[in-house]
């Protein structure tokens, strides 16, 4: 696995803010339409995988 | 106006590894990540750590891992926090120990590790992160732009951080 960057003098020392009501609101509609396309996707290729069984019988 | 202070991921992601390295000699170890509780706090030096990490086990609503590597349970490398948003996972706070902190880092790795480690509700998990290193994240991550300092990552990313940093 290739080295992606390391620059030494960065450091890890992080804080999150939390998120406003708006943005989670914003935040879960956008998550459910990322889920929907993950699971389109998910049937489309599980289809395909059968008809090339299919065909392969 | 006073500048409001930027705050947000501010690491870059070093190197994306199974284990942690030794930058010096190279040598690779494997690493566990073990959740603490508040029987675990004295295992927390205060004055070793730039977040108030003894709040952030106390706080029920949140849960505290460290990353270790396997011989050496006992050495924190780096310290997560986590909090359940029952359809996402929320990162709070993420801090490397102080040896791994400066140019006289002892390891790479231990960022990412972190960062993979979240594996729940299809693997998405929300943050915020320095302007600055949007981009990177972007690219190092697979993480997604939300807006302003906000960002995420999502499934196909997470399964790609998973399969990078944990052996199955």
């Amino acid at each position: 696995m290739g080295l992606i960057k390391e620059p030494k003098n960065i450091d890890l020392s992080t804080k999150s803010e939390p998120w406003t009501e708006n943005e989670l609101a914003d935040f879960r509609i956008l998550m459910q339409e990322i889920k929907a396309k993950n699971k389109k996707r998910q049937l489309r290729i599980s289809a395909k995988k059968q008809k090339a069984e299919k065909t392969d019988n | 106006m006073k500048k409001k202070k930027e705050i947000g991921l501010d690491f870059e992601i070093d190197k994306l590894t199974n284990s942690i390295e030794n930058i010096l000699t190279g040598e690779v170890f494997d690493t566990e990540i073990v959740k603490l509780n508040e029987s675990d706090r004295k295992q927390i030096v205060k004055s070793d750590w730039q977040f108030d990490w003894i709040n952030e086990v106390n706080d029920k609503t949140k849960a505290v891992y460290k990353l270790t590597t396997v011989n050496n349970p006992t050495i924190i490398q780096g310290l997560l926090s986590l909090e359940d948003k029952q359809d996402h996972i929320f990162m709070h706070l993420i801090e490397s120990s102080k040896f791994n902190k400066g140019k006289g880092k002892v390891y790479f790795g231990v960022p990412g590790n972190l960062v993979a480690f979240d594996k729940g509700y299809e693997g998405f998990l929300a943050f915020d992160a320095k302007t600055t290193l949007i981009k990177h994240y972007e690219e190092s991550l697979g993480a997604t732009y939300f807006r302003g300092q906000r960002m995420f990552i999502e499934t196909s990313a997470a399964i790609k951080l998973i399969a990078q940093y944990f052996k199955s």
